[in-house]
């Protein structure tokens, strides 16, 4: 059996974004890119499934951007995976989620992957589309929010996180797609013989055409900063009265108090 | 009447082909143990410690000889130098005898062993028994009765113990039998140069001639027997020290302590990085086993162990030592286990102190190196976490690359991509650029700068982590990464000289950047701004204040910086109270080896530790030259409460504030 994981470079969220020349995307200068975080849990149940698997099982890893995302493709190469695909496309960004969507189809169709992993969604455009859209092109049985995951060869058991804090287990016949989210391991830290031996590994570089890509369902029309208007509250009272009208507070205006917590 | 004495008297001369021969055999027995040994050390791998032998040949005579690092510390100290001084003083005597009896007398017929030279021959050596002896009962004492913390005691100490006392009591009782039928009868006057052997001949005095001619043969046999006991037995027991250790005073690096290797990453032939086995570490690393007298003197000072935590580096020392004479294939790091490796600060406290010159720090960087580059593991998921952070944004708190510079908007400070035409390139670190609390401390020496008319540049967005904390917790790789970003960025702007507040940046920039290419010099910002107030090139206003110094372990005993903050402080007006531990003995802030990115989950904390050293000294202010230190203390006073009224400063920060017109 054969395995994909579909992985994004994004920018690390600390950074301070403003909006680019177009008013469409954030400006890329000085930001400084990494691993999807979803990502990094895909490429890691990948490794360990081939890890489990032994043998025949090869993991193939795709990323589609600019020259920057090879970094993060070596990465995940790095972390275990067999071969690095890059989709060479500087407007990667501009691109809606259909468009990426029916570049990693193109790229996977005819090759017979048994599994496909992918985040869940990712940081900075977080549509949470693309896996979805990928086996609704390829046909393939699919399932979301993936913590926990079990595979025979023929089948795959797997765990989704609902909300409120309630778990379902899903059963598909491969082929399949899943989407990873937060519980579902720990990525491991890359050796150092590996990053070294992945850094001499020849990368398949393809380009959108060369995949096949589609034209774009949607337009991104503008980008802006979210001011947020924050507003201070100056409670006076009693001890007892303030831990009241806090309590109130906090249900009314957070979510801190629901159940399953307010991720 | 002559004053000499007929050499093996009573015992005959006919005795000693036997004597040489049973000598050449213990010597034999010897040298079998060494090569035993010697097998064990070249498991290691090769490392050149034969290179500047004349340095390395007065070195060693001047340590050994003068015991300068064993009296470091008189408890103990005192007593084995007394033991060796005897020991040798009596060694130089029985060959100055072996010298006499198979050269001058039967060669030259001459007797050197005459005359006053006999007089104060016999004084000198009987005076270094009584001083071996006095020596040998106070280590007895000590180990047996008083006990000291920590000492540990094995039977072989007990061996030895007996062996060294009964070498000492059987001579005494010879000498004491020869006198009694000899000297103490026919020169009274001659026997008072031998004290020791004038008390003991008062044993033999109501025997007769027979009996104690009989005793003194049975006597000298047993003596010499003992003697090559002894000689067998220095490769088998702690007396292997007398080789091992002295040889360390030849084979220790001449460079300052701590200095790591730099892994050639480019090496396609290299695939195991760290020490995994004991046959991972040089073969200096597998002697120092050897070398270890287990005096504990490392472990008393560890602030690991003296807080509570599972590293003992005297421990370690031995475990290797033991990995790798029984264990040589099973893993090294399981048998010292992760949670004393993840416990060092490399404060270098062990090896400051260790009169056998062992080179702790490197092993225990090697392991971890093995950790981290061959396993990806980490000391907790905190120090990961901050790992992948300076992996992806040079930084370990995660801060978005852009705003690296930030802090130094509105001051006179130019950043490098805009204007390069500076004096010196400020390094200022990932403290001074993001904690608050340390951004202070940039803004203090910019204004220093500023007043002595020096323009200061930094990299801004383009510097990043100087890599110190990663590569001590034994990530190589990173390291080198970041470090080379930094050193393409400081190539682009033809910089002659690089200061930094950071003794951890300083170490890394002018000692570890040098193994990568970076040629420029670099300086701490204490002795960068002692010179300015050295030249007046800044006038300061002194203000009365009382301080402590506490020696950053990286400034300190890495780089040997002890006097100019301190003449720096005063000159600003500071009135010195030493602590406890200063100087090269100064106990760590707990936040070296990387330890600055990771939890303190065991034991007590360091740094309040630390604090209340500071405390004790009674002085008000507690001035470091260390961002981390700075931050560590900060934490400590916090955590002790407001009432201990103390605050912590860094050294910049106390020179700001006093600069004069």
């Amino acid at each position: 059996m054969n395995i994909l994981v579909c992985i994004k470079q994004v920018p690390d969220m600390e950074a301070r974004f403003t909006p680019n020349a177009t008013g469409t995307w954030f400006e890329e200068s000085g930001l400084a890119f990494r691993m999807n975080d979803y990502d990094e849990f895909a490429v890691e149940e990948a490794v360990r499934l081939k890890e489990r698997l032994g043998g025949e099982v090869e993991v193939t890893v795709l990323s589609i951007g600019p020259d920057r995302v090879v970094e993060t493709i070596r990465k995940a190469m790095a972390m275990g995976c067999d071969h690095g695909v890059h989709v060479r496309d500087d407007v990667a960004t501009d691109r809606d989620p259909w468009q990426i969507a029916t570049m990693i189809a193109g790229y996977a169709r005819s090759r017979g992957f048994g599994l496909i992993f992918t985040g869940m969604q990712s940081l900075d455009r977080g549509s949470a589309q693309v896996g979805v859209l990928v086996a609704e092109l390829l046909g393939l049985s699919c399932a979301t929010t993936v913590v926990g995951f079990s595979c025979d060869g023929a089948t795959a058991t797997v765990e989704r996180e609902l909300e409120g804090g309630t778990r379902a287990v899903v059963r598909l016949r491969l082929p399949a797609l899943l989407t990873c989210q937060l519980g579902l391991n720990t990525p491991r830290y890359p050796t150092l013989p590996n990053i070294l031996k992945a850094r001499k590994r020849e990368l398949l570089v393809l380009s959108p055409g060369e995949v096949g890509v589609e034209a774009p369902l949607a337009e991104a029309s503008g980008f802006s900063r979210h001011e947020r208007r924050s507003t201070c509250t100056v409670l006076e009272g009693e001890a007892g009265e303030l831990a009241g009208m806090v309590v109130d507070l906090l249900k009314e205006r957070t979510a801190v108090l629901r159940r399953g917590g307010g991720r | 009447m002559r004053e000499t004495r007929e050499l093996f008297w009573n015992v005959g001369q006919g005795s000693v082909p036997l004597m040489y021969l049973l000598s050449l055999a213990a010597v034999a027995v010897m040298v079998q143990g060494f090569r035993r040994l010697f097998g064990a050390w070249r498991l290691g791998r090769p490392l050149d410690r034969f290179d500047r032998s004349r340095e390395r040949i007065s070195r060693f005579l001047s340590e050994t000889m003068t015991q300068r690092r064993v009296l470091r510390v008189p408890d103990g100290g005192l007593l084995h130098s007394g033991l060796f001084w005897g020991f040798i003083t009596m060694f130089v005597g029985t060959i100055l005898v072996m010298f006499q009896a198979d050269l001058l007398s039967p060669v030259f017929q001459v007797n050197m062993l005459s005359g006053l030279f006999y007089r104060i021959f016999s004084l000198v050596l009987d005076l270094a028994g009584i001083t071996a002896l006095l020596a040998l009962a106070g280590l007895f004492v000590r180990r047996y009765f008083i006990r000291p913390d920590g000492l540990e005691t094995t039977q072989e100490d007990g061996l030895v113990h007996a062996l060294l006392l009964c070498i000492l009591l059987t001579g005494f009782l010879i000498e004491g039998s020869r006198m009694a039928v000899t000297e103490v009868r026919d020169n009274p006057a001659l026997a008072l140069w031998s004290p020791a052997g004038l008390l003991a001949s008062r044993l033999f005095a109501s025997m007769g001639d027979e009996a104690v001619a009989g005793l003194h043969r049975g006597l000298w046999w047993l003596h010499l027997l003992l003697g090559l006991g002894f000689i067998a037995l220095i490769p088998r027991t702690k007396l292997r020290h007398l080789f091992t250790t002295s040889g360390n005073s030849y084979f220790a690096p001449l460079e300052g302590q701590g200095e790591l290797a730099t892994i050639d990453l480019e090496d396609d032939t290299v695939d195991r990085f760290g020490a995994t086995l004991a046959s991972d570490l040089t073969w200096k690393d597998l002697f120092d086993t050897d070398a270890c007298t287990a005096c504990k003197r490392c472990q008393d000072r560890c602030p690991a162990w003296v807080t509570g935590k599972p590293l003992s580096p005297m421990k370690v020392i031995r475990q290797i030592g033991r990995s790798a004479s029984e264990s040589p294939s099973k893993s090294l790091i399981d048998a010292v286990t992760r949670e004393a490796l993840w416990a060092c600060t490399t404060c270098g406290a062990c090896q400051e102190i260790c009169p056998a010159d062992i080179e702790h720090v490197v092993k225990i960087v090697e392991m971890r190196r093995s950790l981290t580059l061959m396993e990806g593991e980490f000391a907790g998921e905190e120090v990961r976490k901050a790992t992948s952070a300076i992996e992806v944004t040079g930084n370990p708190f995660g801060m978005a690359p852009a705003s690296r510079g930030a802090w130094a908007e509105g001051l006179p400070v130019s950043v490098m991509a805009d204007d390069s035409r500076v004096d010196l390139l400020y390094f200022a670190g990932c403290y001074a650029s993001f904690d608050p609390r340390n951004r202070k401390v940039a803004e203090s020496f910019v204004r220093i700068c500023a007043a002595a008319g020096i323009r200061v540049g930094i990299l801004g967005a383009e510097e990043r982590c100087c890599g110190e904390p990663v590569r001590m917790m034994g990530n190589e790789y990173l390291y080198q990464m970041t470090a080379r970003q930094n050193i393409a960025a400081i190539g682009k702007y033809g910089v002659t000289r690089i200061v930094t507040a950071c003794p951890h940046c300083f170490t890394t920039l002018d000692r570890g950047w040098r193994n990568l290419g970076l040629e420029i010099p670099v300086e701490h910002h204490s002795t960068f701004i002692a010179g300015l107030v050295g030249r007046r090139q800044l006038k300061l206003a002194p203000e009365p204040f009382g301080f402590t110094w506490h020696d950053p372990c990286y400034l300190g005993r890495h780089n040997g910086i002890y006097t100019e903050p301190r003449s720096l402080l005063k000159a600003a007006g500071g009135k010195l109270s030493e602590m406890e531990a200063s100087g090269p003995d100064s106990f760590c802030c707990g936040a070296g080896g990387g330890r600055i990115l990771a939890e303190e989950r065991t034991g007590r904390r360091i740094n309040s530790e630390r604090v209340r050293m500071a405390r004790n000294s009674g002085a008000g202010t507690l001035v470091s030259g260390c961002p981390f230190c700075l931050s560590m203390f900060e934490d400590g006073m916090a955590a002790a409460g407001s009432g201990s009224g103390m605050k912590a400063f860094d050294l910049a920060e106390i020179v700001a504030a006093r600069i004069g017109g």
